[in-house]
């Protein structure tokens, strides 16, 4: 049964810190680094960090949602190539630049329809689901287009480095996802749903809650999500290789999920945590590689970096009981 | 070894689940230990298996007094206790079942499988039971498993067994079997308290009886010395909860709100039902009665139903959960954990979900007005804290409960037939009250009907305006006014559970 007496002064505390643990790691990080690098904390650098962010943010939103849900979807960074070669391939052969972007993320769309299908129709495990998407699609991928796609137009190119008041385009998207995934969450009836199913999906299904339909639409929107950001990396690569382009990107998605304090259970997150997870993840890759770290050191301190998160985790929720 | 236990007492959050309770089996004995939902035998289980702590008394195993177990310890005494969730593995043999976690091994660490199958063959003797041991525990009836559990609590030579209502999963020819293999067991000196529902068990194999009501000791005697009608008193004592029941002239001329007539679901049926507007109909029926069968069904989560369905006057075909609150029908279900409470979330949450697109437009909530219509929701509920941020796990069972059925008592909910499942398990006698009170202001509203299931006697007697017995999926009575009685119930349902044993076979 649980108990109703009041925390301690050093329960609060230790609740707390364990809660603010993301920010306090940010803070800490841009702290160490300033110090130890005159070149990190200027706004050409900081422009990089949020830049290399946001690729990453725009499906780490949808992500959340449905880590939130008590899902996942593993085949992100496949999508992300097919979304990257049908827009490449749409505007080397001529397409207008908006309708060929559309269709980049309609591709991604159309995987995420696929996997909702089968998760929510015929129950099926998303983790298997999506693992075998994540190797089909790939395979899509490959078959579109065999080589590198390269040789964009300028129009398209403008949109992984063009500005608009020194934001640039590619910052301007992610914000607009964390908005959208925030104001989806805190302040649309939907985010209740998503909450509820992840917590308890048959309390929810009996109180009404359409949990199939929510399930369906959150898979749609993180395929959506994963094909944008494949169009959002080919425009600042300026080329779409099949085969290289978005490898384990599943993997870095997760980690800033995980490390924003989602549960990969289901029922806890919010945007917020996400936010900081990624901007986390960002600073810390940026620093990294202006101090020189080998990029094999670096791929260590990232690991260890979430064993860390997970054992905070841990603190947080049994303070919380 | 007899046990003696004490003057035992725990409280849960301010609430005594035991109160001071007194309880001795002794060797060669089967025990049986009977009370209403809610009376505490689960929390006196806990106790003696070391799963919770007492706050009080003492417990005696053999000559060793002590105040508290813990689950080592009660091993230790040698107390082996079989829940009525099995603890087996599908996957594995019914051998490898009975010896995990401590697996007789062969030189070099290997598990010794033919010992194995050997000792389980000697256990199965003692019961009385042949089993291949080898066999895959997954592709066994529910009884089998059932004696599958008990060899595996007999493998550490028990002195105390505690068996908590085994024959719940089981069929009648079954559970004759269990009952035989027991008394065996008995004979041979051990020492069984047997917790169960049904009467009926306690006069066939138990040689005392102890029954438990409100935490409280209200019988303890020799079984030889009482009669159906002592126990069924202890249980159910006339009193308690007013009823307030409606007069019949009142609601024979009502017009129906629910009419079912040659319904169908799975484990349930066929049977005639109706609930006029403003009338409480209480379905009394034991575990197995398929009476969470015919809500369910009925809500359209069950799978497909035949019948015929008149909901409001129109034909209505049972689907979906969501299919059934658009036509106005609402389901408070039995399990409050598994089906009800979104624990980790706040009361407000839990109680507004189904309406978070209605309170304001529907895209964009109005935490404004929310928070209105929680604060006029709890006033009604009466709920205890009336907070709505606070997250439901930290309410107690009773809030959580009203939390769960709030969802369809409030403003928002345009709920017009409610279906509750045992709506009051393991709920205190405060807030039991506080939830009869408002199911009868919600049958009050036009156009309004309840349907009700339960196990204890007593709620059908505080809140039913015509009862009707369940017994096998089956309607065995139908009993109106003062013709509502615990006795009767009773009676109805064990009854005709008596006679119809022919009626079912082995599973």
């Amino acid at each position: 049964m649980t108990d109703r007496t009041a925390p301690t002064s050093l329960q609060r505390a230790r609740a707390w810190a364990a809660a603010s643990a993301l920010l306090l790691g940010v803070v800490a990080l841009l702290l160490v680094f300033s110090l130890l690098n005159d070149a990190f904390l200027t706004v050409d650098n900081f422009r990089n960090v949020f830049i290399q962010a946001s690729v990453i943010s725009v499906v780490a939103v949808p992500m959340a949602l449905l880590l939130i849900a008590g899902k996942v979807d593993l085949s992100v960074g496949s999508t992300l190539a097919l979304g990257a070669v049908v827009t490449g391939l749409l505007i080397t052969d001529g397409f207008p630049v908006l309708p060929a972007i559309l269709a980049g993320v309609l591709a991604g769309a159309v995987v995420g329809v696929v996997n909702g299908l089968l998760v929510e129709l015929w129950s099926l495990s998303p983790i298997i689901v999506t693992l075998g998407a994540l190797t089909a699609v790939r395979g899509l991928a490959l078959t579109l287009a065999p080589d590198p796609v390269f040789g964009f137009p300028d129009s398209f190119l403008a949109l992984g480095e063009d500005r608009l008041f020194g934001v640039p385009y590619l910052v301007l998207i992610a914000a607009a996802a964390f908005l959208v995934g925030a104001a989806v969450l805190a302040r649309m009836p939907t985010g209740r749903h998503v909450y509820a199913i992840g917590v308890n999906a048959e309390a929810a299904y009996l109180s009404g809650v359409r949990v199939k339909r929510v399930g369906l639409w959150l898979f749609v929107a993180t395929g959506a999500a994963a094909g944008l950001a494949g169009v959002m990396l080919a425009a600042r690569l300026g080329s779409a290789p099949s085969g290289a382009l978005g490898v384990g990107f599943e993997l870095d998605v997760l980690t800033a999920v995980i490390l924003g304090g989602v549960a990969f259970s289901g029922g806890r997150g919010t945007i917020a945590g996400v936010f900081l997870g990624v901007l986390f993840l960002g600073v810390l890759q940026n620093g990294l590689t202006l101090e020189n770290v080998p990029a094999a050191t670096a791929l260590m301190v990232k690991g260890a970096v979430l064993a860390v998160a997970a054992g905070l985790d841990r603190v947080a929720m049994r303070s919380e009981r | 070894m007899s046990i003696v236990v004490k003057r035992l007492s725990k409280a849960f959050g301010g609430e005594l689940a035991l109160d001071s309770v007194d309880l001795a089996v002794d060797d060669g004995e089967i025990h049986a230990l009977l009370g209403p939902n809610g009376s505490g035998k689960s929390t006196l289980i806990g106790c003696l298996s070391g799963r919770l702590t007492p706050d009080a008394g003492a417990m005696t195993i053999g000559t060793d007094t002590v105040a508290r177990f813990n689950p080592r310890m009660a091993f230790a005494a040698g107390t082996a206790v079989i829940y009525q969730h099995f603890t087996l593995v599908g996957s594995l043999s019914v051998a490898d079942n009975i010896f995990l976690g401590s697996e007789l091994t062969a030189a070099g660490g290997r598990v010794d499988r033919v010992r194995q199958a050997a000792a389980t063959e000697e256990l199965m003797a003692r019961i009385g039971v042949r089993l291949d041991p080898r066999a895959r525990v997954a592709s066994l009836s529910v009884g089998e498993k059932q004696l599958v559990e008990i060899a595996k609590g007999l493998r550490h030579d028990p002195q105390l067994l505690v068996l908590d209502e085994p024959t719940a999963a089981l069929s009648e020819a079954e559970a004759r079997a269990l009952g035989r293999q027991l008394r065996r067991l008995r004979d041979a000196g051990l020492a069984i308290l047997y917790v169960t529902h049904l009467l009926s068990e306690v006069f066939e194999i138990a040689d005392r009886v102890t029954v438990l009501r409100d935490g409280r000791t209200v019988l303890s005697s020799l079984v030889g010395e009482l009669s159906r009608q002592d126990v069924i008193a202890a249980i159910a004592p006339r009193g308690g909860f007013d009823a307030e029941r409606r007069s019949m002239s009142d609601l024979d001329g009502a017009e129906r709100v629910l009419e079912l007539s040659g319904f169908r679901a799975p484990g349930v049926g066929p049977l005639d039902l109706s609930v006029g507007e403003g009338e409480i109909v209480g379905v009394f029926g034991l575990l197995g009665s398929g009476r969470t069968e015919l809500l369910e069904g009925l809500y359209g989560i069950r799978g497909a139903t035949a019948g015929r369905v008149t909901l409001a006057g129109a034909p209505f075909a049972p689907r979906s959960a969501t299919g059934s609150l658009e036509r106005g029908l609402a389901l408070v279900p039995a399990e409050r954990g598994r089906q009800g409470v979104f624990p980790s979330m706040s009361a407000l949450d839990n109680v507004l979900l189904p309406y978070f697109a209605r309170s304001g437009r529907p895209w964009w909530r109005s935490r404004r007005r929310e928070r209105r219509q929680f604060a006029d929701t709890a006033r009604l509920l009466s709920l205890d804290p009336p907070s709505p941020g606070a997250s439901a796990a930290t309410f107690s069972g009773g809030n959580q409960q009203k939390l769960v059925v709030g969802r369809w008592l409030t403003e928002q909910s345009d709920a017009r037939v409610l279906l509750l499942d045992d709506p009051t398990q393991g709920i205190d006698v405060g807030a039991r009250a506080d939830l009869y009170a408002l199911v009868r202001q919600f049958a009050r509203r036009p156009g309004r009907g309840v349907l009700f299931t339960s196990s204890d006697p007593e709620e059908v007697l505080a809140l039913a305006d015509r009862a009707v017995v369940l017994v096998r999926g089956r309607p065995a009575a139908e009993l109106r006014g003062a013709r509502i009685t615990a006795p009767a119930l009773l009676d109805l349902a064990h009854g005709h559970a008596a006679e119809s044993t022919t009626e079912r076979g082995p599973e």
